[in-house]
């Protein structure tokens, strides 16, 4: 998957600089209508902060709004042995949190290979997922390298990466998150997620240091012209986690780049078509309406590191 | 019966060529060239006036007939040359070879179909076909102004692609994957350069081009849609002879000469982009061992031994070259060598043996340093052997039979990474096929009226050891099929054998001395699959043979036709065609499919079923200062797939209703000429999403419905002109100069419109804070959005 999106910029660098006869203009087409539908967004850790469920209904595609959250649901994940319930936040309509303690979070995220089940009662209808808790692993450091004449970003730029080695065994999902000065890196193309230590099932690359790729930690980020500027400036930081997610989750991260990431350019010639990304969160009712979204358990692990003026 | 049919086809033709028995026969026979450069001329005429019948000559020039014993006045003709008259007294058998002189005085012209009245369109058997020779292609107004002879098909009825800049082409609603493109009898597995905007063939060095939608020949075989036939020329006998050009892409250069004059000859053929050494004083990121090249090479070499034998010996290597630095970048390109031998049993037994060597492979790699890369690289090889025999029974009957037999060998991933100087292999198993068959096809005609063409050509392929298979747990359609099972097979043991009988069969029904019926049917099985699930098929894409999995493709194709020759001198021909295909395990891929350097590849793949009809309209002005034409098709291509659509019908992405083009020649002056097409396509069907919603603050599209490819693009329309100026034919002293040469002139898509490759749904670029909503958007790419001039020039001295 990764392979191909790097394949793709490659690409996409190398033509758009010596073919000048593409064009691409922002259109506004008309859109099939449809229905609202429940959207789940549930990504459980173990980290001892704020836990939310978010509730919410799709919206027409080129709305460019805030989703309308769903209020007044009742959202419980259970687990063997107990079950914590999320209330419903007074000011985000359709924010749902649960706040640990130390010893709460312990108490309910401390057992690894643990499954949940989440279950969301909104109208007459009841949604359920499943979800389960992996290990993770440390990260032992973070490096930044002064990039004197890398391709792809300016020269003179610094550069991320971290390092850890996966653990032996096959078949540990991780989605690698980044923050750059506090700020999540999340936009589709910084999406960074791992089979053992590579790209996918098929490539075994298990028990080793994370493939380079993947060990990258670098905002994308452009210039009015857009032109790539340097990713780390002296004085900026990086916080890095590794966040185990289950085989399904992966499965969703990865379709969720293939759907979003579009880098434009001559990299819609391979494209593929639109499809709808998978989702765990099931009707009870298998007659009922349909939901989207996804409910996930995370163990996770962090260091950060700032880059000495 | 069916076993015993390829018995009772030969006991059948035997009989027919019989009943002239009370009177002897004799035979005519022998080649037919150019007489300038000795080149083979393919299906030029022989007609004997006095019996009213002809023939005409087959790929390598060879043509022969068997009449009874009497005198004949015996026409030699070729579209563009000089016909030559013959006399002959046929009391034994005669070997005679005839060079035609390319007609000077007469206008330039474009020829699509090189046949004359005889053996024209209209009374011949064959449909479904297009021919063009190079002095066609050459004069087709061609993007970036480089030659084309993929894209210069593409003005043709029937045959389309999904948009500018993607390789390959469409026909009749097949898949890329589903055409077997030949160069000189080899496989040509990617057939483009830079992604698709150039075909990988050098004009050069191109004979002429011959295209099978249908009523395929059972000496063909092996892929559902069509057969592209690219045949290289031979070189020049007679004399030493350079051509070359200077384009905007490429720069060309070939040698051509004897090796014996009149006997042997050949030709040396080459190209290279050179985009990246004008660009590297400008571009950044060529620095440090960047490279963005494509070139190719082609060389070919004949010799006739005697009367019976000749000899071809033909190789092509193609190489793209896209590299950051010495470390980052990727390379992919074809390699392929054939060598041939023709012998003549006798004046009536001609053969052809054909030994090929074929291969495609890329290579992509990435990383930092030596602790820490990335290597790939991927191939395809096969050897072909393929001896083949055509028996010229009478001058109404001949019977074509031959066998092939093809290696293939697949390397789908080899592939390594370095991560922190700890070096993992994740190469995938090698695969071994073995595919044969046997063909036997009879082209009778009965009389004036009937003509018939059948065969039948029975397939074999094999999988064998050693490698791992693995059977898979069904599941829901369209979700990833996890592994029931693993069995390990040893060296040279079967995992799988499939067999196929392929009947072909096609029937003329002569109306009148201008009009015809045809109609035909044939069956075609494809054992390798492109996987490909991208809008244009990429450099990267990699071939899968049927295995335990993967069934082979069948289609069953019918046809129906009626051609007619226009005008006093019959310089104008129309034909309409309709036809109907249906296939039957088409592949596809489940939505997120990992087509790469995945094992489990197979647990990916859905199959389902395929249908194709339409009817197509052409309409041809072959000669006079102003010719070309219209070509006009309206079609329908539809898949079914469990697992996609709701397993409903869908439209494929290269369904086009209107497919219309218009190819126009005109002859300004003895040195001004100009060409145009125009091009109008109704827009491609693709999916729009309905909806969107954020998990984990990325925007997702959404399509309510779950349907695809529930709209279209816009229509496409472009026109392109290029004009070209023959250089001097007498230099100062009136003398007529050795060297020829002309410049052309092109803008492709003229009035500059944005034509809509695709629409693609994203989240803007911006970093959005939290608690602001993100931003969507429809962006519409144009791959080419502007007028694009060109300009070349070409010799020949």
């Amino acid at each position: 998957m990764i392979l191909k999106s790097l394949y793709k910029q490659l690409l996409g660098i190398v033509l758009t600089a010596s073919l000048f006869y593409s064009c691409e203009e922002t259109v506004n087409p008309d859109l099939e209508d449809a229905e609202p539908r429940l959207v789940v967004d549930a990504w459980l850790t173990n980290k001892v902060e704020d836990q939310f469920v978010k509730l919410s209904w799709t919206q027409p595609y080129l709305e460019n709004a805030l989703p309308t959250g769903i209020s007044g649901a009742t959202v419980v994940v259970t687990y063997d042995g107990g079950e914590i319930t999320f209330t419903e936040d007074a000011e985000e309509t359709g924010t749902y949190r649960w706040t640990p303690t130390e010893a709460t979070s312990a108490e309910v995220f401390g057992a690894i290979g643990r499954n949940y089940t989440l279950r969301i009662v909104t109208g007459n209808e009841t949604f359920e997922a499943t979800s389960r808790i992996n290990r993770t692993v440390p990260i032992d450091s973070i490096t930044f390298k002064f990039e004197e004449n890398d391709p792809q970003y300016p020269d003179n730029s610094y550069t991320a990466e971290f390092w850890a080695t996966d653990p032996v065994g096959k078949g540990d999902t991780y989605w690698i998150r980044s923050y750059k000065n506090g700020v999540a890196l999340n936009k589709p193309s910084e999406i960074n997620v791992a089979y053992d230590a590579g790209f996918t099932a098929g490539g075994n690359f298990d028990g080793v240091t994370f493939l380079p790729p993947l060990r990258s930690v670098n905002p994308d980020e452009v210039d009015e012209d857009d032109v790539a500027i340097s990713p780390y400036e002296p004085g900026d930081s990086v916080y890095v986690e590794i966040h185990s997610v289950t085989l399904a989750a992966y499965n969703f991260l990865n379709e969720v780049i293939i759907q979003t990431d579009r880098p434009g350019g001559f990299a819609e010639l391979f494209s593929t078509p639109l499809a709808n990304v998978s989702t765990n969160i099931v009707n009870v009712d298998p007659n009922g309406s349909k939901a989207l979204g996804f409910f996930n358990v995370s163990a996770v692990s962090g260091l950060g590191k700032k880059l000495d003026e | 019966m069916i076993r015993k049919l390829p018995v009772f086809i030969i006991a059948l033709s035997i009989l027919m060529s019989q009943h002239g028995w009370a009177q002897s026969r004799y035979t005519l026979s022998g080649y037919i060239k150019d007489a300038s450069d000795g080149e083979v001329l393919v299906g030029a005429t022989v007609y004997i006036k006095e019996a009213g019948r002809g023939a005409t000559t087959n790929v390598y020039g060879f043509y022969s007939i068997t009449i009874p014993a009497s005198s004949y006045t015996v026409e030699y003709s070729f579209i563009g040359y000089q016909k030559v008259v013959r006399e002959f007294t046929l009391d034994k058998d005669i070997r005679q070879n005839i060079e035609l002189q390319a007609d000077s005085e007469q206008l330039q012209e474009v020829v699509v179909t090189a046949e004359d009245d005889q053996t024209s369109k209209v009374q011949n058997v064959e449909m479904s076909t297009a021919k063009l020779d190079i002095k066609t292609i050459q004069r087709i107004p061609a993007f970036l102004g480089e030659v084309d002879v993929i894209k210069s098909l593409q003005l043709l009825p029937g045959v389309s692609t999904v948009g500018e800049g993607a390789s390959g082409f469409n026909v009749r609603g097949g898949s890329v994957g589903q055409n077997l493109v030949l160069q000189d009898e080899a496989p040509v597995y990617n057939s483009s350069h830079m992604l698709g905007f150039f075909s990988a063939f050098n004009p050069d060095a191109v004979k002429d081009a011959k295209l099978y939608k249908g009523a395929v020949p059972a000496r063909y075989g092996g892929r559902l849609a069509s057969i592209l036939d690219v045949r290289m020329k031979d070189g020049n006998s007679k004399e030493y002879e350079t051509t070359g050009g200077i384009g905007t892409i490429f720069s060309r250069l070939s040698f051509e000469g004897p090796i014996v004059k009149d006997k042997g000859s050949f030709i040396v053929s080459g190209r290279r982009s050179y985009i990246d050494i004008l660009a590297r004083p400008f571009v950044d990121i060529l620095k440090d061992g960047g490279a963005l090249n494509f070139y190719d090479l082609t060389a070919k070499a004949n010799y006739t031994v005697n009367d019976k034998n000749r000899v071809y010996l033909s190789g092509y290597f193609g190489r793209d070259n896209f590299y950051f630095d010495s470390n980052q970048g990727f390379n992919w390109g074809n390699a392929t060598a054939t060598v041939r031998w023709n012998h003549l049993f006798n004046e009536k037994l001609f053969s052809n043996i054909t030994g090929v060597y074929s291969s495609y492979k890329y290579e992509l790699q990435f990383g930092d340093d030596s602790r820490n890369r990335f290597r790939w690289n991927s191939s395809i090889s096969n050897f072909i052997v393929k001896p083949e025999f055509s028996y010229f029974i009478s001058s109404n009957n001949e019977v074509n039979f031959g066998a092939e037999a093809i290696y293939y060998f697949f390397e789908p991933a080899n592939a390594n990474g370095i991560s922190n100087g700890q070096p993992t292999d994740i190469s995938l198993d090698k695969k071994y096929n073995l595919e044969t068959s046997l063909y036997i096809n009879n082209n009778l005609k009965i009389n004036d009226t009937w003509a018939v063409e059948y065969g039948l050509r029975f397939s074999n392929f094999q999988y064998f050891g050693p490698g791992t298979v693995y059977t898979y747990n069904d599941t829901i359609p369209g979700e990833r099929k996890t592994v029931a099972s693993e069995t390990k097979y040893k060296r040279g043991k079967s995992i799988v054998n499939f067999n196929n009988l392929e009947p072909r069969l096609s029937v003329k029904a002569g109306l009148s001395e201008v009009s015809s019926v045809k109609a035909s049917y044939n069956r075609m099985v494809q054992y390798l699959h492109l996987i490909s699930n991208t809008t244009a098929s990429n450099p990267l894409d990699v071939w899968t043979p049927t295995s335990n999995n993967i069934k082979p493709e069948i289609a069953d194709q019918f046809t129906l036709g009626y051609f007619r020759t226009i005008g006093e001198s019959k310089n104008w021909e129309a034909s309409v065609e309709g036809y109907y295909r249906k296939t039957q395990n088409q592949i596809d891929y489940i939505d997120g499919a990992d087509l790469l350097i995945n094992e489990y590849l197979e647990g990916d793949l859905l199959s389902g079923k395929g249908r194709a009809y339409g009817l197509e309209f052409y309409l041809q002005k072959k000669t006079g200062r102003l010719n070309g034409w219209v070509s006009y098709t309206l079609g329908r291509t539809e898949l079914k797939v469990d697992g996609i659509n709701h397993g409903e019908w869908y439209a494929a992405r290269y369904d086009q209703t209107h497919n219309l083009k218009i190819a126009a020649f005109y002859e300004m002056t003895k040195r001004w000429s100009v060409s145009a097409d125009f091009v109008f396509i109704t827009g491609t069907p693709t999916t729009f999403p309905t909806s969107r919603y954020v998990v984990q603050g990325i925007l997702i599209p959404d399509n309510a419905s779950g349907s695809r490819n529930n709209v279209r693009l816009s229509n496409y329309n472009r026109l392109d002109v290029s004009f070209r100026l023959e250089g001097k034919q007498f230099n100062r002293k009136g003398k007529e100069r050795k060297n020829r040469d002309y410049w052309v002139f092109s803008v492709y898509n003229v009035y500059a419109r944005k034509n809509a490759f695709s629409t693609y749904f994203s989240q803007s670029n911006d970093r959005v804070s939290a608690g602001q909503p993100l931003q969507s958007e429809a962006t519409q790419l144009s791959i080419i959005g502007s007028m694009v001039p060109a300009i070349s020039y070409n010799f020949k001295f």
